[in-house]
């Protein structure tokens, strides 16, 4: 016993500080801004703690970029920091610091309790890089849960609202059966290489391709990870949970969730089990298809925007997956480069989203965006051009993105794949071009959906909880009290009052503006695109 | 000097740009500028041209070296014309708005003007990638403008043309990144023209690509059985953005086959161009037929431009040993184009004068009050009809002689469309100047500012029917070669 | 490759004990029913757990108070604490500061834990 004791002494798991410290700055920051956050002071909790939680995810980033190019194994490699791992980060701190631009005012954040929530999203995004950075099953199954918790909290943070409740909870029964389909795959993989480090894995990936367990083991992987980045037809989940979470919480999820399941779906897939691709590749390219078409048409009859977006995010994951498929570091680049300006297309359409629900009271209906393109351009345009590049139109990202998934896929011989991205694309042409046509072609409603007559009408209804919130009145107050000076308040609007919410509406421009960037001269995000698919030096 | 044609292009969208912040009063100007420029430009170009050098005026950097998509433009024989035209017709339009100003002008110029830059961007592109990229683009400002400034269900319309038009687009755009990938397996990847033409991909590969393309180009023209959507897009653009839209917008699918379609796949040209030249017969035909049964005037220039694109198409896919119904369709384009944006003006006016009705049958006698108009609109009319002695009888005559010469068949059967043509037009102008006053005309004669928009086209139409060699000349070359490497 | 067999064999005590812990289990329950006296007259209250002959105050679905729950689950959190600390206290030489500096941080991070708790108020018994 001691003689064993002894033996671990010397042997004690090579660390390396240096790179783990992305992770650390993680952990640290999320414990500080949950110790922040329990201050007395309103100051501190809603002006400090987000402050805070930004310096967390910008030491994360400015770590990651530190140590870009390191690609080794860390910890006793059971995970690898490499250019794959870092460039998600970057995506993973992107949708977070949007995430926080977009909660500074939000109503979820100071019900829940702005240090649990920002320390939870901190959290989640912790799990994301565990997640990615993950060269070992068991390692995987930490970052996926450490991912997972948090978001179900998260998703019910808006908690006087039934539908942010709702969405919590299913969102956790369902998270948890991927979980645990996840986790049963994972065990069986386990029993058939007899190893749970990623090595141990490819080691015998060749020769079990056949074998009945590690097949099964791989198949249910695959649906537990499939469940996460709402591929159909395991996506059932995304609309509900998208749609009652609070809408900062959706777009964090949205972008940076995705990002983190098609990490690991990279990691693993086109790691270890890359000998085994002819038992694994036909299943993805079906489910890609399914993917496509399932999220394209669902999202057409759509009204409510957050809903469109998640048949659109289905969508759009099976136009990655694509890139998945095809195994080769090209497929790889293109899918880091696609999710990259997936994140900055779907931030500006949620950074809107926000803006509009706090100002109308219509909630996230597409009917509160009639008339934005009269006298919001701020607004405006940055939907527009989250749409067209949704879309793939030029000039935007979304072109690029498009083009650089079809290359790859034509590139190995899945020319067929490329034409089923371009049949979705032509779907998704409806719907997103309705969201445009709403912005710019229909007049604001009337004056009776003003933000000050809701409330009153529907006894606090949670929209219009939102926007009293963000006007400045404490979340509730007005629910069980006659507001009677609301009916004093003149309602004539053209496209709903204006809220002083530069950080939202700044987050819009900004990430407008990346899209247009990108889609003019996409070079730099394609470098470390490549960069971060030659991470895998497996493949060609 | 030396001419950058980064310039030439972006100048339009970067003054549509300064207009969009512009108050409503300027914005025109500022677009008449941003129009102005290039079309000095390009008269410069052409004196300055040289017929016999190939691609001139180069622009070629590195822009994705990932995908091997570069910034080359440059001009040949096949487009210098099409962007004089370009201009021009821009221009016109732009000296409506100034007259006419819209509602919100600052944002109806950005668009119109990203437009121009589109189209203009698309003529001078010689990467494949980069031509889709404009091809794509041109479609966005028009979206817009339908939308936002259109008549009657102008949302519903302007969707149905995005769909229609990017539907093709999408699967051109799909075939483009296939043909690069494709013609030059496991190498660099490029997507320059010249460097696609060199590796010419096999007869099997060409045969689907060439189909994405050719639906692309058809929908976007319009051609039979792909017009759906040009109805109600007709009927509903704001008719300023309509005569560029219909003037020249057509045009580039028509360039985009002799530029890209014949010179790269030219095996699967050979295949499919007897259906091509089908296609383009019924154009002709139920084009010829459906404009002269609508009473909406809007629609029988749309349907009359289905009938001259069919003639264009039919002239591209002639293949004869000369070239010369390429050379025909090419001049036609030019006509087309020049004959359709001021009778699409014509008819703003004509509207003016009946209470802004659009209906042939409420118009009649305007000539009486308004003799200039008359004059005008009888010369456009004329030129629409291939008159002899207009340029629109030169190109016609030419696709109809390498018609012949390849498919008498099919020739003979377009011949019919000449006649046709004659009735619609005359049709037209008859039922809105003489007859007796209609029931809701008021006629007047037109302003001097009207005259501004009118004679200058009207002035250009004259000057090509004289010398219609100049344009004939600078393309004579580069069709040329393009036909014999599909004959070859 | 694994053979079937080779598997079975691998997890024959796992199973033995599966087998041996339901069945023990399932006949010590019955066996309860069967030898232990029966009342002449059965009544509610003798067939109540903690049977004292006494009818109990409370129903069997009676809700006992979160703050139970909570604090219960507080303990069983910071007790496994302990549970950690107690092997790496007594071998802390032969682990050598990598262990000191790995309990610290987990020590660390269970105090964070502790004064967010406190804060908040779930240890006071409302």
């Amino acid at each position: 016993m001691t003689g064993l004791l002894a033996q671990a002494t010397t042997k004690g798991p090579p660390i390396n500080w240096e790179a783990l410290s992305p992770f650390i700055a993680l952990v640290a920051g999320g414990c500080i801004v949950l110790l922040v956050g329990l201050a007395r002071s309103a100051f501190i909790r809603r002006q400090v703690v987000p402050v805070l939680t930004l310096l967390t995810l910008g030491a994360t980033a400015g770590l990651g970029v530190w140590q870009w190019d390191i690609n080794e194994g860390i910890v006793a490699n059971a995970m690898v920091v490499d250019n794959l791992t870092l460039a998600l980060t970057m995506i993973f701190v992107a949708g977070g610091i949007a995430a926080v631009f977009l909660s500074w005012r939000s109503i979820a954040s100071a019900e829940a309790g702005e240090g649990e929530y920002y320390a939870l999203m901190l959290m989640s995004i912790l799990g994301m890089l565990v997640l990615v950075a993950a060269n070992d099953l068991v390692v995987l199954f930490i970052g996926f849960e450490l991912l997972s918790i948090p978001l179900y909290v998260l998703c019910a943070t808006h908690m006087r609202r039934e539908q942010s409740l709702e969405s919590g909870l299913k969102y956790l029964i369902i998270g948890s059966v991927g979980s645990a389909t996840l986790l049963y795959g994972l065990a069986m993989l386990y029993g058939a290489a007899g190893g749970t480090n990623y090595g141990d894995i490819a080691a015998v990936a060749a020769e079990m391709a056949d074998d009945t367990l590690f097949m099964v083991g791989i198949g249910l992987v695959l649906a537990g990870l499939a469940f996460k980045a709402s591929v159909a037809p395991f996506h059932q989940w995304t609309p509900d949970v998208y749609e009652g979470a609070p809408t900062p919480v959706t777009g964090f999820m949205a972008v940076a969730t995705k990002a983190a399941a098609f990490g690991v779906i990279i990691r693993l897939f086109v790691g270890p089990l890359i000998d085994a691709t002819t038992t694994w590749a036909p299943a993805f390219a079906t489910l890609a298809v399914i993917t496509i078409i399932v999220g394209n048409v669902g999202a057409l009859g759509q009204s409510s925007l957050k809903r469109m977006l998640a048949y659109s995010s289905v969508a759009q994951a099976g136009y990655m997956i694509a890139g998945v498929v095809v195994t080769t570091q090209l497929g790889i680049a293109a899918t880091v480069f696609y999710l990259a300006i997936y994140v900055v297309m779907n931030l500006a359409a949620f950074a809107v989203i926000t803006a509009r629900e706090r100002e109308t009271g219509l909630g996230d209906d597409i009917s509160s965006l009639y008339g934005l393109g009269r006298d919001r351009p701020f607004l405006a345009w940055p939907m527009t051009i989250a749409m067209l590049a949704l879309a793939g139109f030029p000039v935007t990202a979304g072109f690029f993105g498009k083009i650089y998934l079809i290359n790859a896929a034509v590139n190995n011989g899945y020319g067929w794949l490329g034409v089923v991205i371009v049949v979705g694309s032509a779907i998704s042409l409806a719907y997103y071009l309705r969201v445009v046509a709403a912005v710019w072609m229909r007049e604001a409603p009337a004056a009776s959906t003003s933000l000050s007559a809701v409330p009153i009408m529907a006894g606090g209804s949670p929209e219009g909880d939102e926007a009293a919130y963000a006007a400045g009145r404490e979340p509730g107050a007005d629910v069980g009290r006659v507001v009677s000076e609301d009916f004093g308040e003149p309602s004539i609007i053209t496209s709903g009052p204006r809220i002083s919410q530069p950080e939202v509406i700044f987050v819009a421009v900004f990430c407008a503006l990346v899209t247009i960037a990108f889609g003019v001269y996409p070079e730099p995000l394609m470098d470390v695109a490549r960069d971060a698919g030659e991470a895998l030096q497996s493949l060609r | 000097m030396t001419i950058h044609l980064s310039i030439l292009v972006f100048f339009p969208a970067l003054m549509g740009l300064v207009s969009a912040f512009s108050p409503r009063s300027l914005a025109p100007k500022i677009l008449l500028v941003g129009t102005l420029i290039p079309l000095a430009y390009t008269i410069y170009m052409i004196t300055d041209f040289d017929a016999g050098a190939g691609l001139q005026y180069v622009t070629d950097d590195a822009w994705i070296t990932e995908l091997g998509i570069r910034y080359k433009l440059g001009i040949d024989g096949l487009n210098l014309w099409l962007i004089a035209l370009t201009c021009v017709v821009a221009f016109a339009s732009a000296v409506w708005l100034s007259v006419r100003t819209p509602e919100r002008a600052g944002l109806f110029c950005f668009h119109f003007a990203l437009g121009q830059t589109a189209v203009l961007g698309a003529f001078v592109a010689q990467d494949l990638a980069l031509f889709v990229l404009f091809f794509d683009l041109m479609l966005v400002p028009f979206y817009f403008i339908v939308g936002q400034w259109g008549s009657g269900d102008r949302a519903a319309a302007a969707l149905k043309m995005v769909i229609y038009t990017l539907v093709g687009s999408l699967l051109m755009l799909a075939a483009a990144v296939a043909t690069a990938v494709l013609s030059n397996p496991g190498g660099e990847l490029s997507f320059v023209l010249t460097d696609l033409q060199a590796n010419l991909l096999s007869e099997s590969q060409q045969k689907w690509l060439f189909v994405a393309f050719a639906l692309a180009f058809l929908i976007k023209m319009p051609a039979f059985p792909f017009q759906g959507w040009m109805p109600d897009a007709y009927r509903s653009m704001p008719l300023p953005a309509l005569a560029f839209f219909s003037g020249v917008v057509s045009k580039v699918a028509a360039y985009g086959f002799l530029k890209l379609v014949l010179p790269l796949f030219p095996a699967a040209t050979n295949d499919w161009n007897v259906i091509l030249l089908i296609l383009a017969v019924i154009s002709i035909l139920y084009g010829s037929i459906q404009a002269f049964t609508q009473t909406n005037a809007r629609l029988i220039l749309g349907y009359s431009s289905i009938a001259q694109l069919g003639f264009i198409t039919l002239g591209i896919f002639a293949i004869d040993a000369s070239g010369q119904g390429a050379q025909g369709a090419l001049l036609q384009s030019i006509n087309h184009g020049l004959v359709v944006a001021p009778l699409f003006f014509v008819v703003a006016l004509l509207a003016e004068r009946a209470e802004g009705s659009e209906d042939i049958r409420d118009y009649g006698g305007i000539a009486f009050r308004a003799p200039v108009l008359a004059a005008l609109f009888l010369i456009v009319a004329l030129a629409t009809l291939a008159m002899p002695g207009s340029a629109n009888f030169a190109g016609e005559f030419l696709i109809l002689l390498g018609a012949f010469s390849s498919v008498q068949a099919l020739a003979f059967l377009a011949s019919i469309g000449v006649i046709l043509a004659s009735v619609y037009a005359l049709r037209m102008y008859i039922r809105s100047m003489h007859n007796r006053v209609g029931p809701k005309v008021t006629s007047f004669e037109m302003t001097l500012r009207d005259g501004l928009v009118l004679v200058p086209l009207v002035l250009a139409i004259i000057a090509f029917a004289l010398y219609p060699q100049l344009a004939l000349d600078a393309g004579e070359a580069t069709v040329r070669s393009t036909v014999e490497a599909v004959l070859r | 490759m694994l053979q079937i067999q080779d598997v079975i064999r691998a997890y024959l005590p796992a199973i033995v004990f599966v087998v041996l812990g339901i069945g023990l289990g399932a006949v010590f329950a019955s066996l309860n029913s069967v030898l232990g006296p029966k009342p002449k007259h059965a009544r509610r209250a003798t067939a109540e757990p903690y049977e004292s002959g006494l009818p109990s105050e409370v129903k069997k679905t009676m809700r006992f108070g979160i703050s139970f729950y909570l604090v219960a689950m507080l303990f069983i959190l910071f007790d496994i604490e302990t549970i950690f600390l107690f092997p790496v206290a007594m071998q802390l030489k032969a682990f050598g500061t990598f262990a000191l500096i790995e309990i610290s941080v987990f020590i660390v991070l269970l105090f964070v834990a502790f004064i967010y708790v406190w804060r908040r108020g779930a240890l006071e018994w409302k």
